[in-house]
């Protein structure tokens, strides 16, 4: 094979690229084209992972931290479907057709081309390329960047699949999470696909990954695996014997689960000593709680630490197996997160009304069997923002709880150890990122006999490879919109601007290098600084064909507005039809029973 | 009697109409109903255009057979019907296609529907 031979060169050649660094990478010092595994947990919040801060065991994780690279300072959209899309192609998520999920499209939108909220044919994925230069590629898990035969992983470069096409899904079966879907829609291999009878999405997605690097294990080709996790995205389940161990963990409360995160975050080097912190307006009075209630809402944050750690559980069942079948010593992870946490979870989950309309959809809320099979879970708004700690805001804000997310480079080649770096990542690096690695080219301007979109990111590998400070100037702006929030970075500064309900419809500007907390504005003191970024982030605006938000917009009444749509729709028109067709028959008809 | 069967002829109409425009608003869910996938390009203009066209067809023929009271305008649904019977038994001992027992059977009780309905609740024309 082409790319075992020449993996060493290829590497050498793709870390000398002058837009990535002038610092030459060390290369890893395996012969044969390195397998990757990319691993995408769901909403798992900045401190949410023991090497990066949690009380949850995450050994699995902390063991590939030790064997690589951790980023502090990596942010990602802050909703699902545009930052997989960024993720696997590296180009801006209103460039790729999913500058939102198309849940939360508004029809004044939604007729734009690019604004499909499905992955467009102008962008090449990484599994595209990495297929065509010789490499198996395999998918399970999430998808949700499109559902027709077209829009399928199986047909944007992945050999096998087993995917989700929704935002979501139940845990322990094939059911929809949320009345907008009709049922679970999982397809393999592009067919429709049945979920088995002891589905536990941790451990059927490893099952499957699995499965398929078995399939053409001893072939001689590479893989790239990509195991998009359900978990920890709501409805948020586990098994009992890893609930259990949480129980009694989080019966202090939100505020002081984050402060204690906050606490371990700056022993571990996370973030800066003197990080402060803002309390989010949706954070209740822990105190104000009774007893029962603070069981209850403990309990629920049991259950999400409990899905965590099965995660990470069946990571390490996926890294033993690589170990055992000798891929181990060839084989790159990187590790991340779509979004920050999700903060979506009711306040009083088990309030009759929710309990009602959850059981409408055959859920059950009850305490007992919180987390198990036929029971719905969301963690409260109080534990999200615990979740993100120390960061304000959680997933659907630009605040840093939205965007800024654990990410992990570890494995074969990498000779940086146990390090983390403070260095500006965004999540359009990791395609560049993997195909340096991998010494895979980029598609050129045409492919597939189409103009396509260039990779906008920048590879990570002067970072990993320990000879560069950052990859990403002072004078480097990178610029993220969603759903009418806007954000721009630029060096050690952000400006952001989050709408409401949580957000305050103001640009900010931030230090967020020393105040990742985003708790000191700092754009009465440096007006010149948030001119000049508001500048840039109008260019990023017309450069990407940005469109403005309808007034009045809200993403929950649009997502009940587009379902409502969806369902109903087409029995309108059809109805509208027929009735335009039986008129003249009935009147007709009529006059001829009179006359 | 004639009555129920006025009203069971109405509803044929209304069916073959109503999967008529289906075929018009969202091809996909029908077209998996007779086991066809969504083609595209002069495919989908095929499916879309000539079977939309045949069931509204059905339905307009049997309304105007309602409406009007003439006999003939019931033979050109019990032609149709009766052909597509004919038609799907050919393609299955010819071409190796299904036997579509279902939609057989349906098509032929249909006709039979109709056939009655040209004898009891049509004029002469």
């Amino acid at each position: 094979m082409h790319l075992r031979k020449s993996w060493a060169l290829a590497l050498l050649l793709a870390s000398a690229q002058p837009s990535l660094s002038s610092a030459q990478p060390s290369l890893p010092s395996a012969q044969q084209a390195p397998n990757i595994v990319l691993i995408l947990a769901d909403d798992l919040g900045f401190s949410d992972l023991a090497s990066y801060g949690s009380e949850i065991h995450t050994p699995s994780i902390s063991a590939l931290a030790e064997q690589g690279v951790s980023f502090t300072n990596y942010h990602t959209g802050a909703n699902c479907a545009p930052s997989r899309a960024m993720l696997l192609t590296g180009v801006d998520s209103h460039r790729t057709g999913v500058p939102n999920i198309p849940e939360m499209i508004p029809p004044e939108q939604a007729t734009e081309s690019h604004y499909s909220g499905t992955l467009g044919h102008n962008v090449v994925t990484v599994a595209t390329l990495l297929q065509d230069a010789g490499y198996h590629t395999y998918m399970a898990g999430k998808w949700h960047l499109g559902q027709t035969p077209d829009q399928l992983p199986s047909v944007r470069g992945f050999e096998r699949t087993v995917a989700l096409a929704d935002s979501g899904a139940d845990n322990w079966e094939q059911k929809p999470y949320l009345p907008i879907y009709k049922k679970a829609n999982w397809y393999a291999d592009g067919e429709e696909y049945q979920l088995p009878e002891d589905f536990y999405s941790s451990g059927f997605l490893v099952d499957k990954t699995i499965e398929f690097i078995d399939s053409n294990q001893g072939d001689g080709q590479p893989f790239f695996a990509y195991v998009p996790f359900q978990a920890v995205h709501m409805p948020v389940q586990a098994p009992q014997e890893y609930i259990d161990r949480y129980m009694g963990v989080y019966d202090q409360g939100w505020t002081a689960l984050r402060t204690e995160r906050l606490t371990r975050a700056i022993d571990l080097g996370i973030v800066p000593a003197d990080s402060a912190m803002v309390t989010m307006a949706s954070t209740g009075d822990w105190d104000a709680l009774t007893p029962k209630e603070k069981a209850y809402e403990a309990k629920r944050m049991a259950v999400y630490g409990a899905m965590v750690e099965a995660m990470d559980h069946h990571i390490g069942r996926l890294i033993e197996h690589l170990k055992a079948i000798g891929e181990y010593d060839n084989t790159i992870f990187i590790f991340s997160s779509d979004n920050g946490a999700e903060a979506m979870g009711q306040p009083v989950q088990n309030s009759w009304r929710n309990s009602r309309s959850l059981a409408s959809q055959g859920y059950s809320v009850d305490y007992e069997t919180l987390g198990l099979k036929g029971s719905f879970n969301a963690i409260n708004p109080g534990f999200s923002s615990a979740a993100a700690s120390p960061l304000a805001y959680y997933k659907f804000y630009l605040g840093e709880g939205g965007m800024r997310v654990p990410m992990i480079i570890a494995g074969a080649g990498i000779e940086v150890k146990n390090q983390l770096t403070n260095a500006f990542a965004f999540v359009t690096d990791i395609t560049p990122t993997i195909l340096a690695l991998t010494g895979v080219e980029p598609a050129p301007a045409r492919f597939g006999g189409r103009s396509v979109e260039p990779i906008i990111g920048r590879s990570l590998m002067p970072l990993v490879a320990g000879r560069a400070e950052a990859v990403y100037g002072d004078q480097d702006a990178i610029g993220h919109e969603l759903m009418g929030h806007g954000a721009l970075f630029m060096g050690e500064y952000k400006i952001v601007f989050n709408r409401d309900i949580w957000g305050d419809n103001q640009w900010r500007l931030f230090n967020i290098v020393a105040d990742p907390g985003e708790t000191m504005d700092l754009s009465a003191q440096h007006p010149a600084q948030l001119q000049l970024m508001l500048g840039r982030y109008q260019q990023y605006l017309a450069e990407n064909n940005v469109l403005p938000m309808p007034a009045g917009y809200s993403f929950l009444t649009q997502v009940i507005y587009n379902a409502l749509n969806n369902a109903f729709r087409d029995n309108i028109l059809i109805g509208i039809l027929m009735f335009f067709l039986l008129l003249p028959f009935v009147l007709v008809y009529r006059s001829k029973s009179q006359g | 009697m004639n009555k129920i069967l006025k009203i069971v002829v109405a509803l044929l109409a209304l069916v073959f109409a109503s999967i008529g425009f289906r075929w018009l608003v969202a091809p996909e869910g029908v077209a998996a109903e007779f086991g066809m996938t969504l083609m595209q390009g002069l495919g989908l203009s095929s499916q879309i255009g000539d079977l939309g066209a045949f069931f509204l067809s059905l339905a307009i023929f049997i309304l105007l057979a309602l409406t009007t009271g003439r006999r003939t305008w019931y033979y050109p649904p019990i032609i149709l019907l009766g052909l597509t019977a004919i038609m799907r038994t050919m393609a299955w001992m010819f071409h190796d296609a299904s036997l579509a027992v279902d939609m057989i059977a349906v098509e032929i009780i249909a006709c039979v529907v109709l056939y009655l309905g040209s004898l009891r609740l049509a004029d002469e024309d």
